[in-house]
């Protein structure tokens, strides 16, 4: 072993020098995209099996999941040969892409309906879904943009404004599919990466400030659309109208208990809780696999932004900004995501649509994911090179 | 083009930490929650659960079948299936809902009022149809519309039987009848599952244990299918001949006790149960009705008269001139007779002769008698509702009440106390319980009259047939016939009616030593005959006949017994209560025939 060992670093030092993979973010990122193989499988059965349009085929999902997987790590392997630079240059025209196919899901004929939204393109054989890439593209934009605007960072006007402006054009295109899920994410990491970039404090607090004013003042106005926004938290007042779908996710955790049902025993997923493949994969997993299951998955993730923290802490110190801003705001997407992801899963937020990233089923979520992720990979990998002197 | 950040910018460490930290809440938060849904709050949310898809699944018990005394099916449980729906789950184009409501033959509006129901899970949309139905209903492919098997009773006798055997309602529980007493018997113990289900109803996994349900039993009834055909037949077409309000008439086993036949009319289809109420149709009139019996009581006084050793079948009673002052009413017969013997009383059915026998009883002694036969008691063959009639205690009789009971006016009872009376005199004295089950052995009866007093009446009434008797219509070829006729006037509001009878007939067979007893009522005929040696005794006739040939009873008469009456002869007993005429004394059917 040890020779082989020895031999595998010296080729890996041969060809990228001193440096080598963060082990345990691939780890974990396997693992988190193994367990959600398994769980969409699980999670996917029953509802494959009763659907006609189909032709009841069981591993109907399994099948599509394993080939999104495959797609998305040969995407990935691809995205890690991408210098950090490259992304940093082509960030203005990746994000102008992604506008551009926000435009285009609009636009009835390209963009395909479901579930009362147009949220994806026709690609022929596969559909995109272009919010799940504007994800990646906006978090490289906005770290990049924080890097050119640094020193205006005190600037309302020039600091603040170009962004808001920005933001409001995304935020319009998003809201227009409807898709408020990925206009929050979206929201939360542009913000998150002005404030980690120096964003003046007195901005940043305005900003929070007219957030809770604006909402106080939609309440006052229209009480019904607090009953709208709280009503989510008792699903038991509308258990077979609004608070369904809900409802039945918390049967799904109280059943799970500690140690769940078994993999495979979920009752809920037989049909009763719907999405149970996709939002709400976490509750099949709460009733499967228990809270023992659901520590796993929150600690795996959280794992992953502390990774990406450290990685981002590790850019700064080598002076690299962007991929610091890049590393940092790629570990608030996947946290964010999942966090509300998973509060709506437990009724601590209101349904959004939102997936479990890595997890759900979903191939555009997976793919920009995973490209995310290599991303992580290669800016811990360009830092380990620039900590031994090599260049990256 | 450079990308070396500008060295002003400033990436501070509280900031990375604070937002790190707001991150990691977010995560602790649903760390919280988690313990809280899955260890805290699970038993709300575990039940809440079970209401959406544990299901207690009845598994029922197959309803025993009711057969006749051999074995023929009287009642028996087909399967049939019900289509419900849980409609959250319906989805189904307008198309679908047109094919649906054709199939099941129901307003299309209504198909669509059930298949929306709000806050419903379970909705019957049509329940008990043919499976082969069912089968198409399914196959529309609706999601959300389901069949469910259930039992539907069939009774293959149909209206004949109905009576006796009664019928299930929709819930697969007794009614009537038969299936009604022996509910419990009949119907078993249900099973029980607790099980989950998925959302298209399939079952998941039972919760506890599967409670297997235990079939019902069946029961043998003692009725004969076919001979309660016959009476049913002849009945009916008695009913229809003499255009009669109603009809009953019950057949014994006279050994036995036991019920080979037991019609009733107007009666209705069990398979179809509606209006079963109008004209009393659903009545068993031979166990629920009670009537003044008329004449046919006689030999029961008759036999009264010789136990208390004041009389013999020959001693003479004097009734001229046709007519009794008691008190301060007056009992007629229609055609003076004067001075006959006992026997001749109950073979002319003479009204003063019978109350004369019964004024020199002792009324506590004669009140034994019929209570003894149980006339006024319930027979408690196990029939729901049975009517026990009116025998009013002697301590109160008057000489007249006395009287008249003699020829069976002022006291009441059933067509079935009737018939189980006359058992006496086919047994030795001893009377017979009833049964409507079949019997493996003779049940203990007990002696109400010696021997010899049952012999004697028997023999009495074996010439009520003969020419001089009131039934020559009674005859059967090849068989000694013993019986009796009455014809009553009704008693209704206001007292006797004029014009409205009840004509009975009961007798038995083969009079040499009887083997059945047959007692037939007809009620209130009225297409002009009303004697019941006109309307009831060829009812029993034909089906005392055909009886005793489908049982294969030896003949104890040549095959050229029968006299036949001639035309327009006036046979019966023009009887009237409590003034009453009886038939002429003493001469032959010739002589009657010259006497009208």
């Amino acid at each position: 072993m040890i020779p082989l060992q020895s031999a595998f670093n010296k080729l890996n030092t041969n060809k990228y020098g001193a440096s080598s993979y963060d082990q345990g973010l691939l780890w974990v990122t396997l693992i988190l995209l193994g367990i959600g193989l398994v769980m969409v499988y699980s999670a996917s059965i029953a509802l494959a099996e009763a659907d006609k349009a189909i032709g009841h085929q069981q591993t109907y999902y399994l099948t599509r999941h394993t080939i999104y997987l495959v797609v998305s790590l040969s995407a990935a392997f691809v995205t890690f040969q991408i210098p950090t630079q490259a992304w940093q240059r082509m960030a203005p025209y990746l994000f102008l892409i992604g506008l551009a196919s926000l435009v285009l899901v609009l636009i009835p004929g390209i963009g395909l309906v479901a579930g009362g939204s147009r949220r994806w393109i026709s690609l022929v054989v596969v559909t995109l879904q272009p919010s799940e890439l504007m994800k990646l593209f906006a978090t490289i934009y906005v770290a990049d943009y924080t890097v050119r605007k640094a020193a205006h960072m005190d600037s309302f006007k020039r600091g603040f404004m170009p962004m808001l402006l920005v933001m409001l054009v995304v935020g319009g295109l998003l809201l227009r599919e409807p898709d408020f899920g990925a206009f929050a994410v979206i929201t939360v990491i542009a913000i998150s990466i002005l404030w980690l970039g120096g964003i003046n404090v007195r901005i940043f607090t305005g900003l929070l400030v007219l957030l809770v004013i604006g909402f106080v003042i939609l309440i006052l106005v229209s009480p019904y659309r607090l009953e709208r926004v709280v009503g989510f938290m008792d699903p038991w007042a509308d258990p077979y109208g609004k608070g369904y779908q809900l409802s039945h996710a918390l049967i799904a955790f109280g059943r799970g208990e500690w140690l769940g049902v078994g993999l495979g025993a979920s009752v809920e997923k037989l049909l009763y809780l719907p999405e149970a493949h996709t939002d709400f994969l976490l509750a099949v997993i709460a009733e499967e696999l228990g809270f023992i299951g659901v520590l796993t998955i929150i600690g795996l993730f959280a794992w992953l932004v502390l990774r990406s923290f450290m990685i981002g802490k590790e850019a700064i110190a080598n002076e690299r900004y962007f991929s610091a801003l890049l590393a940092q705001g790629i570990g608030i997407w996947i946290g964010v995501q999942s966090i509300i992801n998973m509060g709506v899963n437990m009724g601590l937020l209101p349904t959004k649509g939102l997936t479990l990233p890595l997890l759900s089923f979903g191939g555009s979520g997976i793919l920009a994911n995973c490209i995310a992720l290599a991303v992580l990979l290669r800016i811990d990998w360009e830092n380990k090179r620039l900590q031994k002197g090599v260049p990256a | 083009m450079s990308f070396s950040p500008p060295v002003i910018i400033k990436l501070p460490i509280w900031r990375r930490r604070t937002l790190l930290i707001v991150v990691l809440l977010g995560f602790c938060v649903l760390l919280g929650r988690g313990i809280y849904l899955q260890g805290i709050h699970k038993e709300f949310l575990q039940k809440k659960g079970e209401a959406r898809y544990s299901r207690e699944l009845k598994l029922p018990a197959n309803r025993g079948i009711i057969t006749d005394r051999n074995g023929e099916l009287l009642a028996i449980s087909t399967p049939v299936e019900s289509i419900w729906a849980s409609p959250p789950d319906v989805v189904a184009s307008p198309n679908q809902l047109n094919a649906l409501a054709k199939l099941l033959q129901i307003e299309p509006a209504v198909v669509v009022k059930k298949l929306t129901k709000k806050n419903h899970e379970f909705v019957y949309v049509k329940r008990r149809i043919p499976p082969e139905l069912a089968a198409q209903v399914m196959h529309l492919g609706i999601p959300g519309v389901f069949m469910q098997r259930e039992y539907r009773r069939y009774y293959p006798a149909g209206e004949m039987a109905a009576h006796v055997v009664g019928f299930t309602g929709v819930d697969d529980k007794g009614q009537e009848g038969i299936e009604l007493v022996f509910q419990n018997w009949l119907a078993g113990k249900a099973g029980e599952r607790h099980v989950i289900k998925d959302r298209q109803g399939h079952i998941v996994e039972d919760l506890v244990a599967v409670n297997v349900p235990q079939d019902g039993k069946d029961v043998t009834l003692s009725m004969d299918r076919n001979i309660q055909y016959l009476a049913y037949r002849e009945l009916a077409l008695a009913v229809t001949q003499f255009k009669a309000k109603a009809g009953a008439a019950v057949m014994l086993d006279a050994k036995t006790g036991e019920v080979l036949a037991m019609v009733n009319l107007p009666t209705y289809n069990p398979n179809n149960p509606v209006n079963i109420n109008v004209n009393g149709r659903s009545r068993n009139r031979t166990i629920v009705d009670t009537f003044e019996p008329g004449s046919t009581l006689k030999p029961i006084t008759a036999a009264a008269a010789l136990e208390s050793g004041n009389f013999k079948p020959d001693t003479l009673i004097q009734t001229a001139p046709g007519y009794l002052r008691v008190g301060t009413a007056t009992i007629h017969d229609t055609h003076p007779q004067g001075l006959i013997t006992v026997a001749q009383v109950i073979q002319k059915s003479s009204n003063v002769g019978a109350s004369k026998m019964a004024l020199t009883l002792d009324r506590q002694f004669f009140w034994g008698v019929f209570n003894q036969l149980g006339l006024g008691t319930p027979t408690h063959i196990g029939f729901p509702g049975e009517a026990s009639g009116r025998l009013r205690p002697y301590k109160i009789w008057r000489p007249i009440e006395q009287a008249t009971m003699s020829f069976g006016h002022g006291i009441s009872l059933t067509l079935l106390q009737l018939a189980r009376a006359y058992t006496v005199f086919a047994n030795d004295g001893e009377l017979r319980p009833l049964s409507l089950l079949k019997l493996n052995e003779i049940p203990l009866g007990h002696q109400v009259f010696s021997a010899e007093t049952a012999h004697q009446v028997k023999d009495m009434l074996e010439m009520v047939v003969l020419p001089g008797g009131t039934a020559l219509k009674a005859q059967i070829m090849g068989y000694r016939v013993a019986g009796k006729t009455g014809t009553a006037h009704k008693l209704d509001v206001g007292g006797y009616q004029k014009n409205r009878y009840v004509s009975s007939f009961v007798g038995m067979a083969p009079a040499s030593n009887p083997r059945l007893i047959l007692a037939v009522m007809i009620d209130e005929p009225s297409s002009g005959e009303y004697y019941g040696g006109t309307v009831a005794a060829p009812v029993f006739s034909k089906v005392m006949e055909g009886a005793l040939r489908m049982l294969a009873i030896p003949q104890d008469a040549p095959n050229d017994n029968v006299v036949i009456p001639a035309q327009g002869a006036p046979e019966g007993e023009p009887e009237e209560a409590p003034e009453v005429k009886d038939a002429p004394a003493g001469k032959s059917v010739k002589e009657v025939q010259e006497s009208t």
